[in-house]
């Protein structure tokens, strides 16, 4: 291959974080061609980020760190160019949809004028390079929805939009499909194909190298380095959970519950659903189908708008959130949402504080839910200094201390690589083992089938499977 | 997120479309500035009861009365306690109108006082009656047409939503610490120490948000280049320029009255 069509070149590229003592990245060089699609893989923490974002040009000018060697994109070095030279000619799409979007705008459309304007395309082209790319990802018709009301996984797909509505000629993806069902898994798929095809050089960062669409090549980084093969993991050991008083779990009924916002949108159409002590059940189904919401009225976040929701028979209507968290323990999607200690030990020890378990007990439910999530090496760390899937854990955490009868996951997995998942689903396995209801809400289907008794389906609002047979 | 606080963007803003809302974002903030610019150079006797009929003349024109009223609350206890530690402590107080033991009311600070409350207030409804009005993108979509810097733009745009988006940070960890078995209720003295501990958390999020959106707004090159288009043309109307027009005058007008002291 000559030397004219090699797009991007990394050559020898180190990069240290302040305050780090590794180095992010160590020596790594490579070559990606002219619509070339390369897969890069790793596990949390092996360096993947760093690169995406060097070869989006975001070190060190916008994310501070040292940097020794090169990233040539054209020729162009992105790291030390001036801002605007690399704009339109290389975009990035994160994992995480919350800090992609501009937080200003009022649709969706206008979201994706946004890096329109600022390539100063005529305000009369916007409309079709827009429409043009909702469709092809199965957005068009949120186009003039308000963005910050819509499902995390329907947001990532708007951020995918507004990259690609600006056409870059590289596109680089940190783990982009993370949030998305496998609809829009799908859609995002084709989209890159369609890309590649046209000529698109695409760098793409997933943990799992099969995760997503199909690869010209594939590079493993561990450590920072670019290792030939990825080695194997050492097991996770089957977890047990043995510190509880030895409760019981307890049954969920939900009753014709209907759920409406202030804003109009009718999340819960009449779903009816039984849980029973001790069983293990995972919620799947589309972006913004309603699963988040769902779970929240099973500890009173949300209250039905009509129907009633049952823990052991007994109605949680009236009962607020503080008293229902001693039997319902919820862990939310994004561990934004939910961590305000300054460590991560402080975090876990949270509730089992406000419920009132002092001593020798609740220090050892604390201890045994650091060791769940395999985070006892990380007790004394500010759980900001965790990435985002280690953070998801020490939500989980969080609650696994309160020795819930209930365990409530929202979309536990996202974010996790392959040992995180096989965690999670061990933790799912020994509070079952231990008595306890669990219930899930994922889009992992596989994960949902190894590790639950039963999967439902909810679809816009309603959970299919409770839907009356057709006469 | 389904649902949740849609109060981000929209900001302040009061849905309407009143003669207010239509206003272009420059006449409004041109008008905030005039406000200020009166408020301190002219003489309290005349521009604060003047300027406290016209913007409540705005504001009840505008169907704003309500939200307004409401939005007092928040300077109330700084203009009460401004108010007070003047009438009571004012240096230059001599006039004494009530002794309160070793304590006592001067005219001079009460003067004082209420003046720089009043001050305080007129400045503090202009302002509101603004953000109540714009839209946060729209405000940033005119500073950057007017060749404002970008970087200046994102900082306005970033106070404009701080306080929204706090208050989004703040409500969703009060609703994870309370899934966590927190108990809202109870005394006052429970009540204030369960919201202190959120003061660090709240603080950091809003940076680490802060941060997201420097790489959101990076990733779709925000003022990387000159040439920037417009999606949506914020509607400028003839009455707008004249009236901008006019309060350039009158701010000017009041700066010379007051640096030739013509009014006394």
């Amino acid at each position: 291959m000559s030397e004219r069509t090699q797009v991007v070149r990394v050559q020898g590229l180190t990069i240290r974080y302040p305050g780090r003592r590794a180095p992010a990245l160590q020596d790594v060089s490579l070559t990606v061609a002219h619509g070339e699609r390369l897969g890069i893989a790793g596990r949390t923490g092996a360096g993947k980020s760093t690169l995406a974002l060097a070869v989006a040009g975001f070190i060190p000018r916008i994310v501070r760190a040292a940097v020794a060697g090169h990233v040539l994109l054209d020729g162009t070095d992105a790291i030390v160019a001036a801002p605007g030279v690399l704009l339109g000619r290389v975009g990035i799409v994160f994992s995480s949809p919350s800090n992609q979007l501009s937080g200003s705008r009022l649709t969706v459309r206008a979201e994706l004028a946004f890096g329109l304007e600022n390539l100063g395309i005529p305000s009369s082209e916007m409309d079709g390079r827009i429409d043009v790319v909702t469709e092809r990802l199965g957005i068009g018709h949120l186009a003039e929805r308000e963005p910050s009301s819509l499902s995390g996984g329907e947001q990532q797909r708007v951020a995918m939009a507004s990259i690609v509505t600006m056409g870059p000629g590289i596109l680089v993806l940190d783990e982009p499909a993370a949030e998305l069902d496998p609809n829009g898994a799908a859609a995002v798929a084709a989209l890159l194909d369609d890309l590649a095809a046209a000529g698109t050089t695409i760098l793409h960062a997933e943990h799992d190298p099969v995760a997503l669409g199909r690869y010209d090549r594939v590079v493993i980084l561990e450590a920072g380095r670019i290792v030939p093969a990825m080695s194997s993991s050492p097991a996770v050991e089957p977890l047990a959970w043995t510190v509880g008083p030895g409760r019981a779990g307890a049954s969920v009924t939900i009753e014709h519950v209907s759920h409406r916002y202030p804003n109009g949108i009718e999340a819960l159409r009449d779903v009816s659903l039984r849980i029973g002590t001790g069983e293990a059940v995972a919620i799947v189904g589309a972006n913004g189908s309603g699963k988040t919401t769902l779970v929240k009225q099973l500890n009173g976040l949300l209250r039905p708008t009509s129907g009633r929701v049952l823990l052991d028979d007994v109605s949680t209507d009236g009962t607020p959130v503080d008293r229902l968290a001693a039997t319902v323990g919820f862990a939310f999607q994004d561990p934004g949402d939910q961590l305000f200690e300054r460590s991560v030990e402080r975090e876990v020890s949270f509730g089992p504080r406000q419920l009132g378990r002092v001593g020798p007990q609740a220090s050892a439910l604390v201890q045994a839910a650091l060791a769940m999530t395999g985070l006892t090496g990380e007790r004394e760390l500010n759980p900001y200094d965790l990435d985002r899937s280690r953070r998801k854990l020490v939500a989980l955490a969080g609650v696994l201390a309160m020795d819930p009868a209930v365990l409530v996951l929202d979309e536990p997995t996202t974010g996790q690589d392959r040992d995180g998942v096989e965690r999670v689903g061990l933790i799912v396995r020994a509070m079952q083992t231990a008595g306890r209801t669990v219930i899930a809400i994922t889009h992992d289907i596989a994960f949902a089938s190894r590790w639950f008794d039963r999967v439902v389906v909810m679809d816009e609002g309603r959970l299919e499977d409770h839907r009356p047979p057709a006469a | 997120m389904t649902g949740i606080a849609t109060d981000v963007a929209t900001g302040y803003y009061v849905a309407g479309s009143s003669w207010l809302h239509r206003r272009h974002p420059l006449t409004k903030l041109l008008g905030v500035l005039f406000v200020v610019v009166a408020v301190f150079l002219l003489p309290p006797a005349v521009s604060l009861p003047l300027l406290a009929a016209l913007l409540a003349g705005i504001a009840i024109a505008a169907g704003l009365a309500r939200s307004l009223l409401r939005s007092l609350r928040i300077p109330s206890v700084l203009v009460l306690s401004i108010v007070v530690v003047n009438a009571l402590f004012f240096p230059g107080g001599r006039d004494v109108l009530l002794g309160v033991g070793p304590l006592s009311i001067t005219r001079e600070g009460l003067t004082f006082g209420l003046v720089s409350a009043s001050r305080l207030l007129v400045v503090f409804v202009a302002s509101v009656l603004f953000l109540f009005t714009t839209l946060a993108d729209d405000l940033l979509e005119t500073l950057v047409a007017r060749g404002v810097s970008h970087r200046i733009a994102f900082v306005v745009l970033t106070a404009v939503q701080l306080i929204p988006r706090m208050q989004h940070r703040a409500t969703g960890i009060l609703a994870a610490q309370q899934a966590r078995g927190l108990s809202l209720g109870g005394s006052l003295g429970r009540r204030i120490r369960t919201l202190v501990p959120l003061v660090g958390p709240v603080l950091l999020a809003s940076l680490v948000d802060v941060r997201e959106r420097t790489l959101a707004l990076e990733a779709r090159g925000f003022g990387a280049r000159p040439g920037r288009t417009a999606y949506r043309v914020v509607p400028d109307s003839g009455l707008d320029r004249a009236l901008r027009m006019a309060l350039v005058i009158a701010i000017v007008a009041v700066i010379v009255v007051a640096i030739t002291g013509v009014v006394r």
